[in-house]
This record gives C-alpha cells, sequence and structure tokens, in this order.
C-alpha cells in the first residue's frame, strides 16, 4: 500500500494512524492523534537515538491468521515488528526501552466486554516482558482520549488531552 | 448483479492503491510532497452526483474511456482553484511570467491543469489494474470544465440516470501546506460491471438493487432524527449531507476532527446491530443547552443539567434515526442509555472502531450533518452497523415494500440509570 512515507519526501511530522507504525531516529517525530482504547507503544533505542511508534487497536494478533499483513493493527505483532525493523536499523535490541499510552476505557457498553482498553495495555506490557524490553514510563486507562507524540532522539514520548486542567500534558 | 464485502473490500484498495500512484506521481511531476489523505468509497445517486458537480465552483475534469478489466469511463474531478495552485507551482519552475502575457499564461495553465489531470487519472487507473492483476487500457483523455454537470456527464452513454445508484472514489491528497480533494468518479457499462462483481465475489452476497435499501434507510432515519431534534428544542433543524461511505475501519477516526467535540454514543442492538455517535462542536452544544435548559449558567463546562440535556436530545435523535431505520427494514432496533463524552474527536470514535475491529475489516458509515439555520447547531452523526448484521438485514429486505413505508417516530423517556 502506498501511504505514508513510501513516497520520496513525504511531510513531517509523520502521523501514525490506527495499524500504522512506523520507525525512525533523531528529532524526527511521530505522532498519534485521539487515541481512545487504541494503545500506542514507543520503542527506542537510547543509545542510537533509534526508535519508532505503533498505534495499536486490538491485544492479540497471534490469535488471528492473518495479521502479518496488518502487524501494526495488534499490540503483540506490532511491538515484535518495530522492534525488528529497529534493529535492522541499526539499533542494539539489548538496549530498548518502552513506553505506552492510551488504552482507555470511553463507553461501558455491553459488546465491548470489560475493558477493550485495558486488555490492550495488558497484551502490550506481556508481550514487551516476554522480549525482555523493560516499560520505562506509561499513561494509561482512565476514560478520556490522548494524543501522543514520539522523538525517538530523546525518548521523549508527549501525551496530550483534551481536559489540560483534569490531566494534564504528561511527558514520559 | 450481486455484490459483497470481498467486492466493496476490492474496489476499496483500488482506490487506495490509484489514490497513491497518483500521489506520488504528483510528487515527481511538481516536486511538492504529498501523502494520501483519507480514501472512501460512496454510493450516490445520479441526481446528488449531479447536484454535486453543480454546486457553483469551478471543477476542471479529465475523463477517459476504460476498456479490459473494466469497460466505462473513468472522471476525475478536482477544484480549479486547487488545479491552479499546483499549476502555478509548476508554471513558475518552466520560467513562465504570469504578468507578461495573460492569454498564454491561461493556455499553459489549461494545458498543464489537463497535464496534472490525465497524471492523476493514469495513476488512478494503474492502481486500479494493479489490484485486479489485469489490463485496463484508457482511452486518449478528454479536459472537461464547468460549473455545471453538463459538460461533466451529458455526453457519456453511461452516465447514471437520477435515481441510479453510482459509485464515487473519494480521496485527498495532501501536500504539505494544503490539501487537494479528488473525486473520481467510475461509470462502468453494466455487463462488464457485473462480471467484475462475479469475479470477486468470494460469498452469495447481497443483489445490488438491494444497494437502494441503503439510501432509503439513511433517508428515512435521518428525516426522523431532524424532526425529533426540532420537536425537543424548539431549532428548527435540516439535514444538510447525508452520505454513505464504505471506508477500511482505520479511515473513520481520519474523518473526524481532533478537536475538543461534545457528543453522545450509543450502541444498537437488533438487525442490524451496531453503534451510533452525535458529535457537537462547544459552540453548538452551549447553544442546545442554553435552548433546552434557560436557567443554566455554566458557560465553561458542561455540568449535570447542561449534560443531561444533551443527552437526552441524543436519546431522541437517536430513537428517531433507528425508527426510521427500523420502518425501512419492517424489524425493531434497540439502543443502549447514552454515554456522554466531551473529549478530542476521533478518541470518540476510537472505541467504536476497536469494538468492530475484531470481526471485520471494512465498515459502512452513515455519515449525517444536522445544521440549524440562524443558530449553532452542527451536529455530525455517524452510524456504523456491524457488517455482517447489516448484509442480512438488507438480505431480508423487500425492496418493493421501501415506498409505502410510513415513517412514525415515538418518543421514548430518557432512562436515567
Amino acid at each position: 500500500m502506498k501511504t505514508y512515507g513510501t513516497e520520496p519526501g513525504a511531510p513531517t511530522p509523520v502521523q501514525i494512524g490506527i495499524s500504522e507504525l512506523a520507525v525512525s531516529d533523531g528529532d524526527d517525530t511521530l505522532k498519534s492523534f485521539g487515541l481512545g482504547s487504541c494503545i500506542a507503544i514507543a520503542l527506542y533505542d537510547p543509545d542510537s537515538g533509534i526508535g519508532g511508534l505503533a498505534h495499536a487497536m486490538l491485544p492479540d494478533g497471534d490469535a488471528v491468521s492473518n495479521s502479518d499483513r496488518k502487524p501494526g493493527k495488534y499490540a503483540d505483532t506490532a511491538i515484535r515488528a518495530l522492534l525488528r525493523r529497529m534493529v535492522e536499523r541499526g539499533a542494539s535490541y539489548t538496549a530498548v526501552e518502552a513506553k505506552l499510552a492510551g488504552g482507555s476505557d470511553m463507553f461501558e457498553f455491553d459488546s465491548f466486554g470489560d475493558g477493550v482498553g485495558q486488555r490492550n495495555a495488558a497484551a502490550a506490557r506481556a508481550e514487551l516482558e516476554k522480549l525482555g524490553v523493560p516499560v520505562v514510563g506509561e499513561d494509561v486507562g482512565g476514560q478520556h482520549g490522548r494524543t501522543v507524540e514520539f522523538t525517538p532522539g530523546t525518548g521523549e514520548l508527549v501525551v496530550k488531552t483534551a481536559d489540560e486542567d483534569e490531566h494534564g500534558v504528561t511527558v514520559l | 448483479m450481486r455484490l459483497d464485502v470481498n467486492v466493496l473490500g476490492t474496489f476499496y484498495r483500488m482506490a487506495r492503491e490509484g489514490a497513491g500512484l497518483a500521489a506520488g506521481r504528483l510528487t515527481q511531476m511538481t516536486g511538492v510532497e504529498t501523502r494520501v489523505g483519507v480514501t472512501k468509497l460512496n454510493f450516490m445517486r445520479g441526481q446528488e452526483i449531479r447536484r454535486d458537480l453543480a454546486d457553483g465552483s469551478a471543477l476542471v475534469g479529465v475523463r477517459v474511456e476504460l476498456t479490459g478489466a473494466i469497460d466505462g469511463h473513468s472522471m476525475v474531478v478536482f477544484d480549479r482553484d486547487d488545479a491552479a495552485r499546483i499549476v502555478e507551482g509548476l508554471l513558475s519552475e518552466a520560467g513562465a511570467d504570469p504578468a507578461a502575457d495573460a492569454d498564454a499564461f491561461d493556455r499553459m495553465s489549461q494545458s498543464a491543469v489537463s497535464e496534472v489531470g490525465q497524471v492523476m487519472n493514469s495513476g488512478f487507473v494503474d492502481g486500479w489494474a494493479d489490484v485486479l492483476e489485469s489490463v485496463i487500457d484508457v482511452s486518449t483523455p478528454t479536459f472537461v470544465e464547468g460549473e455545471s454537470a453538463e459538460p461533466f456527464l451529458d455526453d457519456l452513454e453511461n452516465a447514471p440516470a437520477d435515481d441510479d445508484l453510482a459509485l464515487l472514489f473519494q480521496s485527498r491528497i495532501e501536500t504539505v501546506d494544503a490539501e487537494i480533494e479528488f473525486d473520481h468518479y467510475l461509470f462502468p457499462e453494466r455487463d462488464s460491471m457485473a462480471a467484475l462483481l462475479d469475479r470477486l465475489r468470494t460469498s452469495d452476497g447481497i443483489a445490488y438493487d438491494k444497494l437502494d435499501g441503503f439510501d432509503r434507510m439513511a433517508e428515512r432515519g435521518a428525516e426522523e432524527m431532524a424532526e425529533t431534534a426540532t420537536k425537543l428544542t424548539g431549532i428548527e433543524t435540516t439535514i444538510e449531507i447525508r452520505r454513505l461511505n464504505f471506508v477500511s475501519l482505520e479511515a473513520i477516526p481520519q474523518q473526524v476532527p481532533d478537536e475538543k467535540l461534545v457528543g453522545v454514543a450509543f450502541e444498537f442492538d437488533g438487525v442490524p446491530s451496531g453503534y451510533l455517535l452525535f458529535l457537537f462542536d462547544e459552540a453548538s452544544a452551549h447553544e442546545i443547552v442554553d435552548a433546552m435548559v434557560p436557567m443554566d449558567v455554566d458557560d465553561d463546562g458542561f455540568d449535570e443539567m447542561g449534560r443531561s440535556a444533551i443527552m437526552e436530545l441524543g436519546n431522541i435523535m437517536a430513537s428517531g434515526f433507528l425508527d426510521g431505520w427500523a420502518n425501512v427494514l419492517d424489524t425493531t432496533i434497540d439502543h443502549s442509555t447514552p454515554e456522554f463524552i466531551h473529549d478530542i474527536g476521533t478518541a470518540a470514535v476510537d472505541p467504536v472502531v476497536v469494538g468492530l475491529g475484531a470481526n471485520q475489516e471494512y465498515a459502512f458509515v452513515f455519515d449525517t450533518l444536522v445544521v440549524a439555520d440562524g443558530h449553532a447547531f452542527d451536529c455530525e452523526v455517524y452510524a456504523i452497523p456491524d457488517g455482517s448484521d447489516l448484509e442480512r438485514a438488507l438480505n431480508d429486505l423487500e425492496v418493493g415494500r421501501i415506498e409505502e413505508t410510513p415513517t412514525t417516530a415515538e418518543f421514548q423517556d430518557l432512562d436515567q440509570s
């Protein structure tokens, strides 16, 4: 699919839509708008300044047959895809750290079962633990939306909300 | 002629792929950085297409005849001003001086616009051919321009009649400092379309004619909803835009502004089941609260009274909307109690996308804009049914009875649980 970044000179900051992921380095910024129950997973290697951001909507890609077609859709497959691409670009696997944001439960609908947002956050933590990647910061859960902006070079993940009085701006 | 979700998914990928190639070629040609924004498949009646083409703004189009995997016509249409902006860049690179000779500049810009249109058109068609893994031959382009529908459609033998549903591919291509919107119409020959649908279909699907039911559902739902909103608030509301889009789930939040909005969300249950969202900008929400709760003085946020007023309105509108659907489908559709939200617009849609994401990749989005003359009352309504339920509902629908269906809406008391 020819979307962001595949044509020469795509504009920055790069927007990471739902089910998308991207790897970059240095001062480039990767941005995801209006996360509700989706989870933003930011991985980075502090030594090389290589990092990436994924915007996953569901927890478990291993449970479905076609997750290889869209690895960014699921928390587990997105994490592995990010790591692989970062290492290919020169990141050192053992140095990689993770930050998480999102995973809210905005609505209490019967069809949602209990906590789609929570399930996304839990799946991301579980996959990271399995891969030995430490979670060094997170702003997850609650009932509000978040917009995140990630700079791989510094590892800084800025989390903004609609109600700054109540939730403020969090810098992870 | 029958179609199913796989067919529509393939069409969607064609639109996406085509827009990607078109954007890439535009970059090569102009040196301007581009990327693909929202892509939608849209079902429109011939009369709506004519109305859109005649909305008063100057439009330019490039039309080609297609043969091969699809027989028919393909036409890229864009705003003349958008085209002019791209062309300005091209001509200044070529060293043309607009002040020197206005006529010559016009001639050059016409040919440059035409060239841009042709580059886009062939990008789209090449993208389609890639997805279909078949050859599509393209005739030499015809340049059309005007402020009415006639120059675009009148000499086309397979242009849709007023009541025919046609498929429209809508894509947005974004440059660093501008958004250029393209409408891409495909007017296929019926036999060719039928053969293509047969080839792409992986299930029994639904008869193409049943799509008519969609349109009636959307129409009735919207009418009932506007009527109930007017009764409750005393504000005369009308339906400004009504669209039926077929999009990938991921594209749904891209349609919603990422500013802070006030909304009411529901899930509904029946055949079909799904989600219904009402989103107001803050100014509209405040005006509605003022109209419904004259004593309320909280100007900044939404206190308990304000919230319950908005939820009550949402509840009434949801009942009206779903009653309209249920009447057309001859069924009952129940909805949940309202959930209030005051947050980033995209974050309100995201949970719905997540909710549907486990079982489907694409969704039909019934997108309606309710407005009021002389009042801030802008309400975006998104009804997103579960895909398989909707297919079932449409299959059960007898097209003949749609016209006879009376419309009635029952007011329900708001369940304050």
